[in-house]
């Protein structure tokens, strides 16, 4: 499909603003499904949407709360594969692939902003000491500004330019690759799943678990239900957790009577 | 730990009677706070953003004295980095401490900022951070997997309350009750992670069988019968077992510190052999 200008426009916009509140408003963070749908609904296929959005929140998982490290950008993944997906027509699986190497790509970038942003600090000082404190306050604003085209600038070349070369580059690969790529979309969620049990006390509540896993896998339920159930057993967890803390100060109280 | 908290708690408790700041100053720090992250820098972090929301409060404390605005802004501009929602309890509680003792509480912010930042970043990023986008990520993939999009919105609206409503209110909070806050909330809090994450792998048991995807498609040849290995074999021992043993795998690796980089790659050469010689799907 081709996209007009008002699209790429829109959605280079989107991808700016994107960042700009994952690092300062904070409302939408790495809701990745949320702006893959968006991209979705702009290009006219919000489903396509969702479902790479999906794929790449579940890889996502456990992963982007470890901020710092060199993750891809799961959200600018999402929304690269969503547009390259609608653009192609082709599978999701190659759209999520093309994605993954875009916002991994990306995290260069990163690291060049928050190179540069190291001079912006030094300034703003500087204009302190100077005593000229409106442009202390104002050059501020050079932060935001990188780091929305660290997003924008790649999402406006996959736009301008993603479709065709990935059609290009399709057309001559065998089946197998094209096939592979929807399969690993299929398994790819599977890194989120690791990721969370690594940092998670996975082996002190191992039961919860599998109390989880068979609720889905056997009876079917599905995420809603499970996670108020879930919730219902961290209720009983946090209350016999305050109830022990509060005993052990009163016996500690009461031992140092004893004492006497 | 709890020695050094109660050495740097500030002297000054409650907002008394030499108020310079009006609740509206505050509020506009707060504001201005959203800063957050955009100004990140390799050699201050958060600093800039610092400058940014505090320099017209501080300008109101030291409307008289420019040489001791500029001391507390080089103060302000000195390496920061608190889980952002969270920040305004100490810097809330470093401009109470300003308005009342000026340049000469400097010091006393300086500490309590470096005393706090560790700890208070370990209760925020564990529960913003962590928590939060585990379970209401995996709800709205889940959801958007079936082509809902109402997970990713209740998302968007829990994180209007617990990021930015309390990235906001958290200023005021600093200002009032200044430090004391962290302290009586610390053992709290380590109840609530431990709860909340029995909730998240309660989730994460569910998510693996439903949305890992992974199947076989071989199927053996014993004299007439042929045994398809997924429906006859896998199935039987254990619904959703592929998924299950990726998952153990991926988080073996993860343990031994291979990147997640590498992984994705695997997996994806996995499937292209998997595609090419058909024993996946």
């Amino acid at each position: 499909m081709q996209i007009a200008v008002w699209q790429i426009v829109l959605i280079t916009v989107i991808a700016f603003f994107y960042r700009v509140d994952r690092l300062g408003t904070q409302v939408c963070n790495y809701n990745a499904v949320l702006y893959s749908w968006i991209v979705g609904l702009i290009l006219g296929d919000g489903m396509t949407g969702l479902i790479i959005g999906a794929s790449v929140q579940l890889m996502s998982l456990g992963v982007a709360a470890l901020a710092g490290s060199s993750v891809p950008d799961y959200p600018l993944a999402g929304m690269v594969g969503t547009a390259v997906c609608v653009m192609t027509g082709q599978d999701e699986g190659v759209g999520l692939a093309v994605g993954i190497a875009v916002g991994t790509l990306a995290v260069q970038l990163d690291v060049i902003a928050k190179t540069l942003n190291v001079f912006m600090a030094h300034k703003q000082l500087a204009y302190g000491q100077a005593g000229e404190y409106e442009k202390m306050k104002r050059i501020t604003f050079i932060g935001p500004l990188l780091f929305g085209l660290t997003d924008a600038l790649p999402m406006l070349v996959v736009l301008a330019f993603g479709g065709d070369v990935v059609n290009a580059i399709l057309s001559v690969v065998p089946a197998w690759f094209t096939k592979g790529l929807s399969l690993a979309g299929g398994l790819l969620p599977v890194i989120g799943m690791g990721a969370l049990l690594t940092y998670m006390p996975a082996k002190q509540y191992f039961s919860f678990l599998a109390i989880g896993f068979v609720l889905s896998a056997y009876l079917g339920l599905s995420i809603l239900p499970v996670a108020i159930l879930g919730g219902a057993a961290a209720y009983e967890v946090y209350k016999s957790l305050t109830a022990k803390s509060a005993n052990e100060s009163a016996l500690a109280n009461e031992g140092g009577l004893e004492d006497e | 730990m709890s020695d050094e908290m109660t050495k740097i708690q500030p002297e000054r408790e409650s907002a008394g009677d030499h108020r310079i700041l009006t609740d509206q100053d505050i509020r506009k720090c707060a504001w201005r706070w959203c800063m957050s992250v955009n100004g990140f820098n390799y050699e201050t972090q958060l600093a800039p953003s610092v400058v940014f929301a505090e320099a017209d409060a501080l300008r109101k404390i030291y409307s008289d004295d420019d040489e001791a605005y500029r001391k507390s802004i080089e103060n302000s501009a000195r390496y920061f980095n608190v889980t952002p929602p969270v920040a305004g309890i100490l810097l809330g509680a470093g401009l109470a401490m300003e308005e009342k003792n000026g340049t000469s509480s400097l010091e006393a912010v300086q500490d309590l900022k470096v005393g706090l930042m560790g700890s208070l970043s370990g209760i925020g990023d564990a529960i913003i951070w962590v928590l939060i986008p585990t379970i209401c990520g995996s709800i709205s993939a889940y959801m958007a997997q079936n082509g809902n999009p109402v997970g990713a919105l209740l998302y968007v609206a829990v994180m209007l309350v617990c990021s930015l409503g309390l990235k906001i209110k958290s200023w005021d909070w600093g200002y009032q009750f200044g430090t004391q806050l962290i302290t009586s909330l610390a053992d709290k809090v380590a109840a609530l992670t431990e709860a909340m994450s029995v909730l998240g792998l309660t989730v994460v048991g569910a998510l693996i069988p439903s949305v890992v995807k992974l199947s076989t498609s071989v199927s053996i040849t014993i004299g007439d019968v042929s045994l398809g290995l997924q429906e006859g074999l896998f199935d039987k021992i254990l619904v959703g077992l592929l998924p299950v043993c990726a998952t153990v795998i991926v988080y073996q690796l993860l343990k031994k510190g291979v990147s997640t980089n590498k992984i994705i790659l695997g997996i994806i050469v996995f499937c292209w052999l998997g595609a090419a010689f058909g024993f996946i799907g």
